[in-house]
């Protein structure tokens, strides 16, 4: 029998082999901060089966638990049975809005992402006082937080390539639009197709950005191959660095938290990790770390639609930097910086940054 | 006073950003109109910078976000922030729910009292300047 959704044409032996344990709901960070069991994987693959049996519909009834996932992966890492929940859930998002069933937020950035170059619909990007669109090595992609709002590590990033007498430019850049695949929708082509003319003009054999959403759209989806094939690597700024000797180090106690799209979608954990290593010796790790480091909260489009339940998970998050006495929070994501700043209390007294932005400021106060 | 839809009291000064300031004795007080509030949504986080920190006529020295805006607050006067409403920490909706009362935001120390006449006042100035905003966010 043909399938009425493609979620299921695509995904029903993995959704039926859910068997129901909950080892998602223990690292879900939407239920974490809900409390909500139709909320986690295993709620949402109920539901899903519901839908397959015909016992309910797709419908606006369901936007609250289908589009309330950070797509962080968690539940996918720690499933026995091997479900894919964040690949099931974009799909199934994507039956949604066919059917006409969309978050507003999300139909929103759709829109917005039709209309203008970047997800929050700005006019004009910070200016990072840099030349753009040169010939150079490499082609430094900042990505639409970091253009529009984590300015100060998104420059403080260029300074630090400045220091290492990088050759990179900056191009005129449009938002990679790979998001638009999380929440439904597809990636707009006209966008892609901007990023991809603007960095072959530059002539760079790669293209470094601290966005791991924007590494992780580069260097898998289809519609950025592009590059590949006419030899551009594509890479994160802690692969770019991890081998620089930057020559400072802080005695501060410092943590490292784990973007989801670095960690758990890409596999990038040592990189960073060599490199913070090198700059702090009194390095530790929180009590999830790695493939099980919790989720900011950010991701998914939740940030956006979710805001407050967005912050209430990156709370979740910071309670562990307390535990372990950390004065220095590192990531390597504006967006995670953004919403972990977000939510930092004021008696919480460590400081947030991307590592590129600290490794930055001690070079700074080394001269 | 009305203007429209929104409230905007006449015996406040606004800085051009749509942020209130109200002279408290030797300090001045400041938060989000009601017009800022109503165009910017459910707000969700409001940066609460550490007291003591140098505020400049007209430079950004703080954030406030609903889900996908972004504000930012400009000094309207020359000073030292004083003290900051930490309840907005936890609930930053205050702003919303009453954003010329519980919902105020930061308290400046000015260096100059007197800067505070540059600020837009008085009924007629203000009336023109929110129809004004009013017709140029409606395009």
């Amino acid at each position: 029998m043909k399938s009425k959704y493609e979620f299921e044409a695509k995904y029903r032996e993995q959704i039926l082999q859910c068997s129901k344990c909950g080892f998602c709901q223990a690292v879900c960070p939407v239920y974490g901060s809900t409390l909500r069991p139709a909320y986690n994987a295993r709620g949402k693959m109920l539901l899903l089966k519901e839908v397959m049996d015909g016992h309910i519909e797709l419908n606006d009834e369901l936007i609250e638990t289908l589009f309330q996932c950070t797509t962080c992966a968690s539940c996918f890492e720690n499933c026995p049975s091997g479900v894919n929940v964040p690949e099931i859930i974009k799909e199934v998002r994507k039956d949604m809005v066919n059917i006409g069933s969309c978050h507003p937020a999300f139909t929103g950035m759709n829109e917005v992402l039709q209309k203008h170059t970047n997800i929050y619909a700005e006019d004009e990007p910070e200016d990072f006082e840099r030349e753009r669109n040169k010939k150079a090595e490499y082609v430094f992609f900042i990505g639409c937080v970091g253009s529009y709002r984590e300015d100060e590590p998104a420059l403080a990033v260029l300074d630090l390539l400045d220091r290492l007498e990088v050759d990179y430019t900056l191009i005129d850049e449009v938002c990679c639009s790979g998001v638009l695949e999380d929440v439904g929708f597809q990636i707009n082509e006209n966008l892609s197709r901007q990023n991809i003319e603007r960095i072959l003009a530059t002539g760079a054999r790669g293209v470094i950005t601290s966005c791991p959403y924007c590494f992780r759209t580069f260097s898998n989806k289809p519609q950025y191959a592009e590059l590949g094939e006419k030899g551009v690597r594509i890479m994160h700024v802690t692969q770019f660095l991890k081998d620089f000797d930057f020559g400072v180090k802080t005695d501060k106690r410092v943590t490292y938290h784990d973007p989801c799209d670095l960690g758990r979608h890409c596999g990038i954990y040592e990189e960073p990790r060599q490199i913070i290593r090198g700059i702090a010796p009194d390095f530790v790790e929180m009590r999830h770390h790695h493939a099980e480091a919790l989720c900011c909260g950010a991701g998914g489009g939740v940030r956006g639609a979710y805001p407050k339940n967005s912050i209430a998970m990156a709370r979740r998050r910071l309670q562990e930097v307390e535990e372990v006495g950390a004065e220095v929070v590192l990531t390597e994501c504006n967006s995670c910086v953004h919403n972990l700043s977000n939510a930092k209390l004021r008696k919480q007294k460590f400081r947030i940054y991307n590592t590129t932005q600290f490794i930055n400021e001690l070079m700074e106060d080394a001269e | 006073m009305k203007i429209h839809q929104y409230n905007m009291p006449d015996d406040l000064s606004y800085e051009e950003n749509h942020f209130w300031v109200k002279e408290e004795g030797d300090l001045i007080v400041m938060g989000m109109d009601d017009f800022a509030q109503v165009m910017a949504g459910e707000i969700v986080y409001v940066q609460l910078p550490d007291e003591g920190k140098r505020i400049k006529l007209g430079k950004k020295f703080a954030k406030v976000e609903s889900g996908k805006w972004l504000g930012k607050v400009f000094g309207p006067v020359n000073g030292e922030l004083v003290a900051v409403n930490e309840e907005l920490e936890t609930n930053p909706g205050l702003i919303n729910d009453d954003c010329y009362g519980k919902g105020w935001m930061y308290k400046i120390k000015p260096d100059d009292p007197g800067e505070v006449a540059n600020l837009i006042r008085g009924p007629e100035a203000v009336e023109k300047w929110v129809l004004a905003d009013i017709e140029k966010y409606a395009e």
